[in-house]
């Protein structure tokens, strides 16, 4: 194998981008969201058609129809939100595609697996359900699953996103062993630190344009985040000085266990006026139950939330703003216009209501306000809010929440699909609106956006929130232990 | 005891065979409510064909036809991404229409008594074959657990390599197949071709495939007992062994209040496949 | 419009001109016959209007039910609950306050047939389209008995109940037999407009459809979403029991077995074929009233009536290729 020439552009996605990988090495991706990068990798995993340009793989041409044929040229992708199938168990996840034949025998399939297992030195439950795996095995079942199909170029996209600092750890590890048996390893990534340790060469995307490529060696970080951003890291609003009041307490919380959510143990938790509460984790550690007990989606069984009360709409009349995980499937209608999406969730509340009625002049001018927040691209008010792109989804939606002053903004990856300037806009946004009376609880899976911006970290594992020690209050490695349990250590 | 345990399986088999149908057709993620009317149509078409051609040539015709509003349901959902259950309800539609159009243009009034067909044991046989063939292939072969996989999630079958279009189209065809017997043996059984005869059997399998959670034994199970009902129902008609005061119309109602206390929870969670409906 | 969709139309025509060419009709005869039968006299007319009436209000129902990602299959049921319960009042109370009863009645009835699957589909999960086809093939058994033995008229062996007293029925808005056009025909093109401007004018109107289009995010901007899909349900079988007892009182007189002829179905392709706009539920019902009246005249022609439930299929799928592509609700 001699590495893959790659040529070719798309729209405004990509345009003209190449991309050259030395066999046995490890090649890091790097860029921001919406840099094309992934668009990329797509494309090479046969799920995406590029509209021109070509490929090869190990000098041979290489144009995947499918990713079926991906696989069967050696070629296997990671996505970032893992493709295991929740109702199949992990030996069925893995072999699934390349069972090898049409009668299977299970026992032979798991000896199989086992001595894939082994060789990575991953102990593995064979027949756990695929809903039942950590972030972490599902990971490393992913990584199985390629080597299953005996894959010689493996792309990993943002493979350590999900992961706590340690796990992530362990992730390099095994990409190391799997680089000294000869593999190839496309990483895609924004953690520039992992591409300094780990990876043999580099290349960069900006805006769905080519930047350059390099063997790590030769640049360094500061470089590298200046390719990246296009510029100068913006430095971060300052922190909170001044803490009024309180805005919500919750007082030993619990939530009991129910067929759609993890349980919750004991939660206490205070947020300030000017205060932004960082909750760090990994995910699958109870954040999603405590937004939803927050926005009075769920109730707890045991203990009090003191400063907001009742049913959601009574939650959202009294300053409650939500930034929810999900925009898509939570924070926002595609099939409806921007207009109509800037009235969801504030639809009771003036300027939005005239008695029964909605205000459709008030809307209009609420809705380009909440489009100007930050910046939102969109052609018109009426079009569809499926139409706009992640980001700008994403601004739409942060927008909504800090148009109007709100008491308390519960945010949950609150820049997620932004760029670097996208994020320090919307945390500027934050900040400032919680220079009035308002706090902010901000949930994120990556540490170090809670490091640049929040005045207090607090860490969930397993359901319940420890406390950071205050003399480690921005101790990465410290919070890292926390986010996997190992709370004594840190002690 | 004995003289209901025939009746049970005769009227059983075409629920378990309409039921399998489900199962090929739901585990994969296509919604299924046009079992009626593949069933009926199928019913028609061997009908009309028997009687000139014999049982043989009838019994394939029944199945193509099946098999063809199947195909339709395919190109519908999976082509044109319709909602599954509107193409379900068209498909009823086109049967219901098309076998009273078709029976009552071209069928021979002159031909009265009963059309030729194969004996009713060998759908009876064939029904729980079919069903330990479903089960036993849903556990040991590949395309059990892709089936599994698309119906589960479409989207990630896709990434480890997997067609969901293709593996959707052979359930499909099994669908089409399975309730094209399904539909002979109502002819094959009843000896005559009536309008709308299938009278919500396609509904009443896949109440017994929902009871079932989606499992082939307990659909299969599942139909057994709708089959008893109807055995009582029929045997015990107008006589006073029902309690004399219990109307006949309210055993014909059970399996329906059924499978709708079930869906409400009360008979244990059951497990939906959850890709159902999903592209 | 792609390649795909008109493959899809063109098949459909080719579907149905294969039809009327097998049953020996020109295609030119059997569309005259069609247009005379439905839209060329004024009595013809008439009579396409009366079937409309029905059409307008269950497939307003559905409609609702729609806006709120509730696939109500269930409209028949409920049509025959309303229907049974109308004349139950009706003939229990004669005069206009029998009337008044028997729509009242009918709604309710209606409402409570509809208010288990909106329960389980709310609160339990359970998918609405099953637990409404389920429930209406009990509604069949159910009023079939009830007919049959509680409000059979006396004097009969079995079926229909009396008739309805004269006073006992809604008035003709223009009586000039054989041209006659019923109140109700007003009635339901008032509600039409109603339900559309409370759609897009109120902010009950915004949640309802918010909650449609994606419940999640409805619950997450304040909506309580169970409790939104219930009621929409309860008002869709409301309406369409309504319906039920709207036709007893106005057109039929009397309740029998076997009381609709797929109305609910039928309401199904109104509503698809409506899309998202209430008012559009207008001209698809008028289209479907014009399908059922001219079924009728081509049955005369020696086509079977088979023919327009073929050609209803075929609508449905060609409208839902349009627009309707989307899962609705989820399973």
């Amino acid at each position: 194998m001699r590495g893959i020439g790659k040529r070719f552009g798309a729209l405004a996605v990509l345009s003209n981008a190449n991309l050259t990988v030395k066999a046995g090495t490890l090649h890091a991706v790097v860029g921001e969201n919406g840099a094309g990068k992934s668009t990329l990798m797509r494309i090479l995993y046969g799920a995406l058609a590029p509209d021109e340009g070509t490929m090869l793989v190990a000098g041979l041409p290489y144009q995947p129809r499918a990713s079926s044929e991906a696989i069967w040229r050696g070629v296997g992708m990671v996505s970032q939100h893992y493709g295991i199938i929740p109702e199949l168990t992990a030996l069925q996840n893995l072999v699934l595609g390349a069972e090898g034949s049409a009668v299977l025998k299970t026992s032979s399939l798991r000896s199989g697996a086992q001595k894939l297992a082994d060789q990575m030195g991953f102990p593995f439950d064979w027949d756990a359900l695929g809903s039942d795996l950590t972030p972490a095995s599902a990971q490393r079942l992913e990584i199985l699953k390629l080597l299953w199909r005996g894959s010689q170029i493996l792309i990993l996209d943002e493979p350590t996103a999900m992961l706590s600092p340690g796990h992530a750890d362990a992730v390099f590890v095994s990409l190391n062993r799997l680089i000294k048996e000869g593999r190839t390893v496309i990483l895609v990534t924004h953690r520039l630190s992992e591409v300094m340790d780990h990876a043999e060469d580099v290349t960069v995307f900006r805006g769905g344009v080519l930047i350059g490529s390099m063997p790590v060696a030769s640049t360094n970080a500061t470089e590298l985040t200046r390719m990246v951003i296009g510029g100068e890291m913006p430095t971060p609003p300052p922190m909170g000085s001044e803490f009024g009041r309180d805005v919500i307490t919750l007082n030993q919380v619990s939530l009991a266990p129910s067929p759609l959510g993890k349980p919750l143990h004991q939660l206490s938790l205070c947020v300030k006026e000017g205060e932004i509460v960082g909750v760090a984790g990994v995910d699958g550690s109870g954040q999603r139950e405590l937004l939803r007990l927050i926005a009075g989606l769920d109730w707890p069984s045991e203990g009090e939330i003191i400063g907001f009360q009742g049913p959601t709409s009574q939650r959202l009349a009294d300053g409650l703003r939500i930034i929810p995980e999900d925009r898509q499937s939570e924070g926002m209608i595609a099939d409806w216009s921007l207009e109509a999406n800037s009235a969801l969730g504030l639809q009771r509340l003036p300027p939005l209501r005239r008695g029964f009625c909605i205000d459709l002049a008030g809307r209009s001018q609420w809705a380009q306000a909440v489009v100007d927040r930050f910046g939102t691209k969109a052609g018109r008010l009426s079009d569809r809010m499926g139409s706009l792109s992640g980001g700008n989804q994403q601004r739409f939606v942060a927008g909504r929440a800090l148009t109007k002053a709100p008491r308390l903004l519960v945010a949950f990856q609150p820049v997620r699909g932004l760029d670097v300037k996208g994020a320090a806009d919307v945390y500027g946004g934050i900040r400032s609106a919680c220079q009035g009376r308002a706090g902010a609880l901000v949930i994120s899976f990556d540490l170090d956006e809670l490091l640049t911006y929040a005045d207090r970290i607090v860490v969930m594992f397993a359901g319940r929130l420890y406390d950071v020690p205050v003399a480690q209050a921005r101790d990465r490695q410290v919070i890292g232990r926390l986010m996997v349990g190992q709370s004594e250590a840190a002690a | 005891m004995l003289n209901l345990l025939w009746p049970t399986l005769v009227l059983a088999t075409p629920l378990i065979l309409a039921a399998m149908a489900g199962y090929t057709s739901e585990r994969g993620g296509v919604i299924n409510i046009g079992l009626e009317g593949m069933m009926l149509a199928s019913a028609c078409t061997a009908a009309l064909v028997s009687v000139v051609h014999g049982a043989a040539l009838g019994l394939l015709a029944g199945v193509g036809a099946a098999t063809l509003l199947s195909l339709l349901h395919w190109l519908a959902t999976q082509h044109y991404r319709i909602d599954h259950v509107i193409s379900g309800m068209s498909i009823n539609a086109l049967a219901a229409g098309g076998t009273n159009f078709l029976y009552g243009k071209f069928s021979n009034p002159d031909r009265t008594g009963s059309i030729p067909h194969f004996g009713v044991p060998i759908f009876v046989g064939l029904a729980f074959g079919v069903t330990a063939a479903l089960w036993a292939g849903t556990k040991y072969t590949a395309f059990g657990w892709r089936l599994v996989a698309v119906g589960s999630d479409p989207a990630k079958a896709r990434l480890a390599g997997i067609n969901p279009v293709v593996i959707r189209l052979i359930g499909l065809l099994m669908t089409g197949v399975l309730t094209g017997l399904a539909g002979v043996m109502l002819v094959s059984d009843s000896g005559v071709f009536t309008d709308n005869m299938t009278s919500g059997r396609g509904y009443i399998a896949l109440a017994a495939l929902i009871l079932g959670g989606w499992r082939c034994v307990p659909a299969c199970l599942a139909c057994l007992g709708f089959g008893v009902l109807s055995a009582v129902r029929l045997q015990f008609q107008g006589t006073s062994a029902l309690g004399g005061h219990i109307p006949t119309e309210a055993w014909a109602s059970l399996p329906y209040v059924v499978t709708v206390v079930a869906l409400a929870g009360f008979l244990g969670r059951t497990r939906t496949p959850t890709g159902l409906g999903r592209l | 419009m792609s390649w795909k969709l008109g493959s899809l139309i063109v098949g459909a025509i080719g579907v149905l001109v294969l039809a009327i060419w097998a049953s020996g009709v020109s295609p030119a005869e059997a569309l005259g016959t069609l247009f005379r039968g439905t839209l060329g006299s004024p009595s013809a007319i008439s009579g396409t209007l009366r079937e409309t009436t029905p059409l307008l209000f269950t497939g307003l129902a559905v409609f609702l039910a729609l806006r709120a990602g509730l696939f109500n299959i269930g409209v028949e049921g409920q049509f025959l609950i309303g229907a049974m319960i109308g004349s139950a009042f009706a003939i229990r109370f004669p005069g206009p306050f029998g009337i008044t009863f028997a729509l009242i009645g009918g709604a309710f009835g209606g409402a409570v047939w509809a208010a288990g699957p909106g329960w389980i589909k709310a609160y339990r999960h359970g998918h609405e389209v099953i637990t409404t086809i389920m429930l209406n093939s009990v509604a069949l058994y159910l009023t079939s008995y009830v007919v049959s033995g509680v409000i059979k008229d006396p004097a009969q062996q079995s079926a229909p109940t009396v008739n309805l007293a004269e006073a006992s029925r809604l008035p003709w808005l223009v009586n000039a037999p054989p041209v006659q056009v019923s109140w109700a025909l007003p009635l339901a093109l008032v509600s039409t407009l109603g339900l559309a401007w409370w759609l897009k004018k109120t902010i009950s109107g915004y949640e309802l459809q918010a909650v449609g289009a994606n419940p999640i995010a409805a619950s997450y901007a304040g909506i309580d979403a169970p409790r939104m899909i219930f009621f929409a349900m309860l008002g869709s079988g409301a309406i369409a029991g309504f319906a039920g007892a709207i036709q007893v009182v106005a057109f039929e007189g009397r309740f029998y077995s076997g009381f609709s002829p797929g109305y609910g179905f039928d309401a199904l392709g109104v509503a698809l074929l409506a899309g998202n706009q209430a008012q559009a539920v207008i001209p698809a019902a008028l289209l479907f009233g014009v399908l059922a009246k001219g079924g009728t005249a081509l049955q005369i022609f020696g086509i079977p009536k088979g023919i327009t439930t073929v050609f209803l299929g075929l609508i449905i799928l060609i409208a839902a290729a349009i627009r309707y592509r989307k899962v609705i609700g989820g399973a």
